[in-house]
């Protein structure tokens, strides 16, 4: 069975959001802070309702902001 | 430090005021073979105590939760819940086999075993808290 990986840009748009701080998107998004570190490490897995709270946070489609990807071994 | 890690410290003091509080009263009645009334002032205490920590610690609503800190508190109450089944489990079975034999046990060991198993249960979920914050932590640093 193919691997795959849930990754995200949830750090790039952040900064294309005007700057805005991990404060503020966990403050939009209904989380700490915390877990908005976790989630731009790769370590945390959000739900979907949380996900799509973050995409409509930075004002954009869910797959714009994370990506289901197959995992190669060789990486 | 998020507020479940603030609360995993919280309850792991308490759980160790309880012990200290409970602990050398529990081990002076078995030493000197107290008996009557006087057996339950060690765990009133401890209870008293215990309660007033769990009633303070507990005013903010485990609700409140975002749902990263809800699955380490699941993982944390899980591992509890069987380490205290565990626990009882081979405790009515020590207590069978060793002070069972003459058909009769000290009134104060339920009550001690009963303690016992909460104070267990709570000590590993604070302590399972924080090891997965302190891991969470240390796989940052990496």
């Amino acid at each position: 069975m193919e691997t795959n990986e849930l990754k995200n840009n949830i750090r790039r748009l952040r900064f294309e959001k005007s700057e805005m701080t991990q404060q503020q998107l966990a403050d939009l998004a209904g989380v700490t802070r915390q877990t908005i570190i976790a989630m731009e490490q790769g370590k945390y897995a959000p739900s979907l309702p949380l996900a799509f709270r973050i995409a409509r946070a930075f004002g954009v489609p869910l797959d714009s902001v994370f990506q289901y990807e197959p995992v190669h071994p060789s990486q | 430090m998020t507020r479940l890690e603030k609360k995993a410290w919280g309850n792991l003091g308490g759980i160790i005021l309880c012990a200290i509080i409970a602990g050398p009263g529990i081990w002076w009645m078995i030493s000197n073979n107290i008996k009557g009334p006087v057996v339950l002032i060690p765990f009133l205490a401890s209870g008293l105590v215990g309660g007033l920590i769990s009633y303070l610690r507990n005013l903010k609503s485990w609700a409140e939760l975002d749902e990263r800190e809800q699955k380490i508190a699941a993982k944390a109450n899980a591992l509890s819940r069987c380490i205290s089944i565990l626990f009882l489990y081979c405790a009515s079975f020590i207590v069978f086999f060793v002070a069972g034999a003459n058909n009769s046990v000290p009134a104060y060991l339920l009550p001690t075993l009963f303690i016992s198993g909460i104070l267990l249960a709570s000590f590993v979920q604070s302590a399972m808290l924080l090891i997965q914050f302190a891991k969470e932590r240390s796989d940052g640093d990496k």
